[in-house]
């Protein structure tokens, strides 16, 4: 039995609650973002040992949870949409299943503008140029965590990964437009010598540190893109950071990203193991799955989806 | 509200902190307290989060205070992954198992809370189910200049019990409400019982991430959260009353008058340590008495 058949697989369908959705551990509240990955994971990383019922009432779930507008929140509640409704769309996507939550979501996240596209804000910005404390170019945005603020290297990944992964009959016409935009943001917002952080590269003139997760979720986003400089300077600064990874977390995100880029690390499954603690903090729904889907290899996102999505 | 001085971080924390508390005759025997340090990313240096070796002595003096049980617990703005922050800190070298005492509080059970203060332009805010239900909730930040707020003492601490799980990684809806008047709502939200400064050696010039060390050798406390960061930035030579999210707090939530704090331990004047400033922050500086 594999490391994921054994400690990935048990824990997400134990972690599952009654309403059908997933909260970040065991136990907790349902919410979108977990719901999302434990759904891509099942489906993705063990398409032969998932009842099919759990992904069903999983889908539910996210389809109960759908705002009028189309969006997801990221906790019930909660009136407007956020970054999570790139993932709720990703597993629609991954599944095959629910076209029309799925367009209604797409058709949110193009329509959605970060606060820092308007032209208001971005006039201050160039009024007080002299002011500027980080160098980024403000003609390129993205996609922002929550509604009307700035764009940020995560969200915006998100979105771009959704939109690539989407079949071009469900796509909207100005989801090709949103994202070379967004694909430019990101290649201004790397870190000087590769990598990403949140997406302060940086500021009053200092560089900043990269980070494990917004280097993969950037790289992931940016695939199409591997013969550029910027993407191997990426992957070297995740290949060289190996090492230094104390979480299984960081672990799993880097292997899905070296995986995309077919230079996946030989010794992941043996390092997991060895990080890997039943009750550490970080080992949550999200971290369960991406350890799921680093394991099986799988580039679940590196291409359009070709089989016709359900209604 | 109490200044200790303190060399460094093998001096013996523990007992400096516990007779520290004891004065204050804090009401937390058989109670839960809940330590909210100042955890921001990587930090294998010491130089950005608050020092593990000053959160385990905090910890320990609670419990021997008779605290029921006492957790640790933050959100970490700007690394997803809490804990490798934990780890690069070595967190679990001083305290033990993470998974017996640490919250992660961006991943916490969330409840609405509507803001009564509406300072800033937010009407309500999700706060993580632990700290709404505990029943002491101390802030423990570092002592750091900060390129937007000027400092960030216990009250910009408090920015980390908003979870990244509900508005993401920065919490970047606080800074377009208003930093400063976001500053207000939260704290008034959930106001700290107690502050706990790490001053033993905190960071100037381009905080909060990217300055450079800088030693004060000091332990800030008290019960007044407000008192504790105006304390705090008069020994970091900067005036208080300019600091704008530290004035806005002085209007609802404690004392920012010299004259009106109850001052224990050491004076601000033996232990004041000037802080750089990016030249944007100049105008904090107060002249030496």
């Amino acid at each position: 039995m594999t490391f994921s058949e054994e400690n990935c697989l048990p824990y997400l369908r134990a972690a599952q609650n009654p309403d059908g959705g997933w909260g970040f551990r065991s136990g907790a509240q349902s919410r979108i973002e977990p719901t999302a990955w434990a759904l891509i994971a099942l489906d993705q990383a063990f398409p032969a040992n998932t009842a099919s019922e759990a992904i069903a009432q999983g889908l539910r779930f996210l389809s109960d949870a759908q705002l009028a507008d189309g969006s997801w929140p990221a906790a019930a509640g909660q009136g407007d949409g956020a970054w999570v409704t790139s993932l709720a769309c990703w597993a629609f996507l991954s599944t095959n299943e629910n076209r029309d939550a799925l367009k209604r979501g797409l058709n949110w996240i193009v329509e959605e503008r970060p606060g820092d596209s308007g032209a208001w804000w971005r006039l201050i910005r160039r009024l007080t140029a002299h002011k500027k404390v980080s160098m980024q170019n403000d003609a390129y945005w993205g996609w922002s965590w929550t509604s009307g603020t700035a764009s940020w290297v995560e969200p915006t990944a998100d979105a771009i990964l959704v939109l690539g992964a989407t079949p071009r009959d469900l796509l909207p016409p100005q989801a090709d437009g949103r994202r070379k935009l967004a694909e430019a943001m990101l290649f201004d917002r790397m870190c000087p010598g590769g990598g990403w952080n949140c997406g302060n590269p940086m500021v009053y003139g200092v560089a900043g540190e990269p980070q494990v997760s917004t280097t993969v979720w950037a790289l992931l986003a940016l695939r199409e893109h591997a013969e550029r400089t910027e993407i191997q300077q990426s992957l070297a600064w995740l290949n060289k950071n190996w090492s230094s990874i104390q979480s299984p977390a960081s672990l799993a995100l880097t292997q899905i990203a070296l995986n995309a880029f077919d230079c996946g690390n030989s010794e992941f499954s043996e390092t997991l193991a060895r990080l890997y603690e039943p009750d550490a903090i970080s080992w949550s729904v999200p971290v369960a799955a991406w350890a799921a889907l680093a394991a099986s290899g799988k580039k679940f996102w590196s291409q359009r989806a070709r089989v016709e999505i359900k209604n | 509200m109490a200044i200790r001085r303190v060399a460094n971080y093998e001096s013996d924390l523990s007992s400096v902190l516990f007779e520290t508390l004891r004065e204050f005759d804090l009401p937390v025997r058989g109670k839960t307290v809940l330590l909210k340090p100042n955890l921001v990313g990587l930090d294998p240096i010491g130089m950005m989060n608050t020092h593990p070796a000053v959160i385990t002595a905090a910890r320990e003096s609670f419990l021997r205070l008779g605290a029921a049980e006492v957790m640790v617990g933050d959100g970490p703005a700007m690394d997803r992954d809490t804990q490798a922050v934990l780890e690069s800190i070595r967190l679990r070298e001083f305290a033990g198992p993470l998974s017996r005492f640490f919250v992660d509080l961006n991943t916490d059970d969330v409840e609405r809370v509507l803001l009564k203060t509406r300072a800033s332009r937010l009407r309500e805010l999700y706060f993580p189910k632990t700290v709404r239900g505990v029943d002491f909730l101390v802030s423990m930040p570092k002592v750091k200049t900060h390129h937007w707020a000027g400092v960030t003492l216990s009250l910009k601490n408090m920015f980390g019990v908003i979870p990244g799980g509900c508005y993401g990684w920065p919490k970047n809806i606080l800074h377009w409400a208003g930093i400063d008047r976001a500053i207000l709502d939260i704290n008034a939200a959930v106001r700290p019982d107690f502050a706990i400064v790490d001053g033993i050696i905190g960071m100037e010039g381009n905080g909060p991430i990217q300055g450079v060390s800088k030693a004060a050798g000091v332990l800030i406390l008290g019960d007044d959260p407000v008192a504790v960061d105006s304390t705090s930035a008069r020994i970091m030579g900067l005036a208080p009353e300019k600091i704008n999210h530290i004035a806005h707090a002085a209007t609802l939530l404690g004392h920012i008058d010299a004259q009106k704090i109850r001052q224990l331990g050491e004076s601000i004047v033996s232990t004041r340590t000037p802080f750089a400033v990016l030249e944007s922050f100049r105008h904090l500086r107060q002249e030496a008495a």
